[in-house]
């Protein structure tokens, strides 16, 4: 031991942590929600201005969710595997591959059975893709960008290049009840609502208790609850949701709460922000890595199949160019392209961002032959945002 | 008012500089470097070196005190006004692209339309023979030596018509003939050239050989300022330490009953290429040490210990159940390894105190081994904070904030609440000040005397043999000696570690040989 005369080592003071609010509500962690606000206030104003139609109806909303929903699904998934340091350029071909299979079987095997296998291509496309990428340490952006290319031209082979149609009437029928129609949520709003408020207050009255400050999450918690209620009460029981945005809704929620609440979301982000750390504190990566690979493809999988049910036919050029919508929304939720950052809430919000745009070109008449440019403006402006708006990168 | 010939090259007076968030790290330095002469300066970590050397080459801005360059006051503002000035930097890492030719390094810099013309094949052959030191201009720097490299960068920095060289720990990662050549390098460019040399090093014994005076750094403040020829090693460290250190007191001796259980065994372990097979078995309580020089096969071992090593061969067995070859299966039973790069391999950059505390076992602080609780984690966090004196506001502090040392106190925290029974320590004290280190070799044996098996790699000597029970020496891969901890001296180690070749500093011979290797070591 060395003897120190004078030792300068005070106790250290471990105060209880403080929420830093101007960085909790600053632009770079909350950017997205204001800019989605901000575009949605600018376009109903656009809209009420022109008198012909009100943008802020219900029907509208759900017509802009409805359209995202699909993108939004395999955005969450990319971000899962953003988060682990890895990329998936696949997803479009992995999509596209999934309808033409199940489409193309549905008339012989019968939708479920057909739907089944679909997944097990996507799954199988997630494995190849994984274990190329951490089997052979080849980077993800080559690999997928080669299994891109190549499961396109699958798409091609399956459907011969042409568009595959479904014929059967009960396959129809059974494809309507999956992906058309809604389901009233009036009731479920109104008890996830009461659900958010309740465990918001407990925490509220537990930090006063506890003499800590108000946490973010729960004051988050105690506006979605407002929101949800308010809603509730407006719309009652005539509120529904066509069914593509329930599923949205729910993969979501199970993402989120894994991602935020359980030891595999830390390990998860732990992998992205550090994989030599990560693996030297016992975890997995190679498993954690692959896992994200797998379920990105399944989600693919799963988006390809709603995609097939919703025009119950598929022609091989379909879904192309999706992974960079994805990906794009992905960023505009401020993601890391390196790993280790990024959340599922922000994410969505970034896919209902980039298709409020398009909905709202549609809506205004304001030509599609703008709209790319400023999508991709938006796209620029937020990573901007993220870079510059702040040095200080966090874990979600 | 003198003329620029007489005053100093470069001249700093009362420069000091303090960060955005408070940090204090110069206090107002003076330092004057002459034509002709190599100029020491050294400091313990921390001691504000770095900042000093960055506010010479521009990279940082000095925020008090004047900078005087050939008498005149001089700001500057990047790194390329710096070098156009005339001073330009070696850094300890050394900023040269590896996919180009030496050629092309060297004149990285310089103005014109062409990648290489033959003018600059004809500088770059003046330029060797300058030094005295021939490379091949076509070879690609990724494939040259790390020797080889750090002349690439001295040749750069010559190449660009600099006056004063700033040298950061020029020889800390190169071998003794390699050494060498830097030496003559810099005795060459002093002497023949007149150039200004500034030659920051840990080695005393290379300092007192090289440099014509010195400058010493504590604290921010210059403490000594002397020629070299007034001065020995002794005095030089009692001004870099200050009174700080009394000196080292050795553990005592513990006896370990031959019937203590035997906690982690390891049998034939070897590595290809890297690590020849070791045998060696830990009894309860027991703290190896594990002395050797580096690329000796020290991090290697530890590594192929916890499994990390993919090609490892052999068995370890942690009371009596053998281990799977994956981190995983180690941490499962209980091996710990605390590895050399901090920020590298043992911390999540983007996580807060508490989430890095938590990670290696997040079970114990879940709800049914599942969703881990806040509240149980902060507590954890708090407990670390509080028992290993991390110096951290909160456990909401990012890692990435905190100085090395309690950084690297984070990272041996993390394992301290798991079910860890044998502890691999590589390096833990590098780069960390004098108190932080102490309150981790504490650690060690308090943990040792709980039961816990560490096993600690330390390049300096005197920490491994204050806190080992046992020593074991390895060189090239190999375990070459071993030895009961208190029954050893420095002086042995290190002539065990070096395998007592020669390969001295400049023509001195025998004892001098070996006394730089204890520098070299420590």
């Amino acid at each position: 031991m060395y003897k120190v005369i004078s030792s300068d080592n005070a106790p250290s003071d471990s105060r209880a942590a403080t929420t830093n609010w101007r960085r909790v509500l600053g632009l770079r962690e909350m950017g997205v929600y204001y800019a989605l606000a901000l575009v949605v206030a600018l376009l109903s104003v656009a809209a009420a201005y022109s008198g012909d139609v009100s943008y802020l109806s219900f029907q509208n909303l759900s017509n802009v969710l409805q359209q995202s929903s699909l993108m939004a699904i395999i955005a969450v998934a990319m971000t899962v595997i953003l988060i682990t340091g890895n990329f998936d350029l696949s997803v479009g071909s992995v999509a596209a591959l999934s309808a033409a299979v199940m489409v193309g079987l549905a008339d012989s095997i019968g939708f479920v059975p057909a739907c089944l296998v679909a997944m097990l291509v996507a799954v199988g496309a997630g494995l190849l893709n994984g274990v190329i990428v951490q089997y052979l340490g080849i980077n993800a952006f080559i690999v997928t960008l080669g299994t891109m290319t190549a499961l396109r031209g699958v798409v091609l082979i399956v459907t011969d290049g042409r568009t595959v149609s479904v014929d059967n009437p009960r396959v129809i029928g059974a494809m309507r009840a999956f992906e058309t129609g809604r389901w009233p949520i009036g009731t479920a709003v109104a008890v996830i609502g009461l659900l958010l408020a309740a465990v918001s207050l407990w925490m509220l009255l537990k930090a006063r208790r506890g003499g800590r400050g108000v946490s973010p999450v729960a004051v988050g918690m105690g506006v979605c609850a407002a929101c949800l209620l308010a809603m509730a009460w407006a719309g009652g029981q005539q509120l529904a949701l066509p069914k593509i945005v329930i599923y949205m809704v729910a993969f979501s929620t199970v993402v989120w709460f894994v991602l935020s609440f359980t030891m595999v979301g830390r390990r998860v982000y732990a992998v992205g922000g550090n994989p030599e750390a990560a693996r030297l504190s016992g975890i997995n990566v190679v498993r954690y890595r692959l896992a994200a690979f797998v379920l990105c493809s399944a989600a693919a999988g799963f988006a390809g199949i709603l995609f097939g049910s919703r025009l119950r036919s598929v022609n091989p050029a379909a879904l192309t160019g999706a992974e960079l919508t994805v990906i794009a929304a992905a960023i505009l939720g401020g993601t890391s392209l390196f790993g280790g950052a990024g959340s599922v809430g922000k994410t969505v919000a970034g896919a209902l961002l980039l298709f409020t745009l398009t909905n709202g070109f549609n809506i205004l008449n304001l030509g599609v032959n703008y709209q790319g440019l400023l999508e991709g403006t938006v796209v620029v402006a937020a990573a901007a945002i993220y870079t510059v708006g702040g040095t200080r990168r966090r874990g979600k | 008012m003198t003329t620029s010939e007489e005053a100093p090259l470069l001249k700093l007076e009362r420069v000091a500089k303090t960060f955005p968030n408070g940090t204090v790290a110069l206090r107002g330095v003076d330092l004057s470097v002459e034509r002709g002469k190599v100029h020491g300066l050294l400091g313990a970590n921390g001691a504000g070196k770095s900042t000093l050397i960055k506010i010479l080459s521009g990279a940082f801005a000095a925020t008090g005190g004047r900078i005087l360059w050939k008498g005149s006051v001089v700001e500057c503002s990047s790194p390329k006004e710096a070098l156009d000035m005339g001073v330009a930097t070696i850094h300890q890492h050394i900023p040269i692209v590896p996919t180009l030719s030496v050629l092309e390094n060297v004149f990285l810099g310089a103005k014109g339309g062409w990648r290489q013309t033959m003018a600059s094949r004809k500088a770059f052959g003046d330029l060797c023979e300058r030094v005295g030191y021939w490379l091949n201009p076509d070879s690609k720097v990724g494939d040259l030596s790390i020797g080889q490299r750090q002349m690439v960068a001295i040749f750069q920095a010559l190449g660009s018509g600099a006056e004063l060289i700033v040298m950061d720990e020029p020889t800390a990662s190169l071998a003794m003939e390699e050494r060498e050549v830097v030496y003559q390098t810099v005795r060459r460019l002093a002497g023949v050239e007149k150039k200004a040399i500034l030659f920051v090093s840990h080695f005393l014994d290379e300092v007192i050989s090289l440099t014509d005076c010195v400058t010493i750094l504590r604290d921010g403040e210059a403490v000594m300022r002397a020629e070299t020829c007034d001065l020995d090693e002794a005095r030089i460290a009692e001004a870099i330490v200050g009174r700080q250190i009394v000196a080292m007191v050795r553990a005592e001796p513990k006896k370990l009953s031959d019937d203590a259980e035997v906690v982690l065994n390891i049998k034939n372990l070897c590595s290809p290429g890297k690590l020849s097979p070791v045998s060696l078995a830990l009894r309860t309580g027991e703290v190896l040490g594990i002395a050797g020089l580096l690329g000796s096969g020290r991090t290697e071992l530890l590594h192929a210990i916890f499994g990390a090593d993919r090609h490892a061969t052999g068995a370890v067995e942690v009371l009596g159940t053998p281990i799977a070859r994956s981190t995983v299966a180690a941490v499962g039973a209980g091996i710990a390894l605390v590895p050399e790069d901090r920020m590298g391999q043992g911390l999540i950059p983007g996580f807060e105190v508490w989430r890095n505390t938590t990670l290696p076992a997040l079970g114990g602080v879940s709800w049914r081994n599942c969703l881990p609780v806040r509240e149980r984690e902060m507590q954890r966090a708090n407990e670390a904070i509080e028992r290993l004196k991390i110096k951290a506001q909160s456990p909401d502090v990012l890692v990435t904030e905190l100085s090395g040392g309690n950084a690297q106190k984070v990272t041996i925290a993390k394992w301290l609440f798991g079910n860890v029974r044998v502890l691999l320590l590589d390096e833990p004290t590098a780069g960390i000040d004098i108190g932080a280190k102490t309150d981790i070799l504490r650690l060690v044996r308090d943990l040792a005397d709980a039961g816990m098996v560490v096993i600690i790699v330390s390049s300096e000597l005197e920490e491994l043999l204050a806190v080992s029970d046992r020593i074991v020496v390895m060189r090239d891969g190999k375990c070459v000696a071993e030895r009961v901890g208190h029954e050893t001296s420095e002086h042995e180690l290190v002539l065990l570690a070096g395998g007592q070749v020669s390969g001295a500093l400049g023509d001195d011979a025998g004892n001098g040989s070996m006394e730089h290797r204890a520098q070299s070591l420590s």
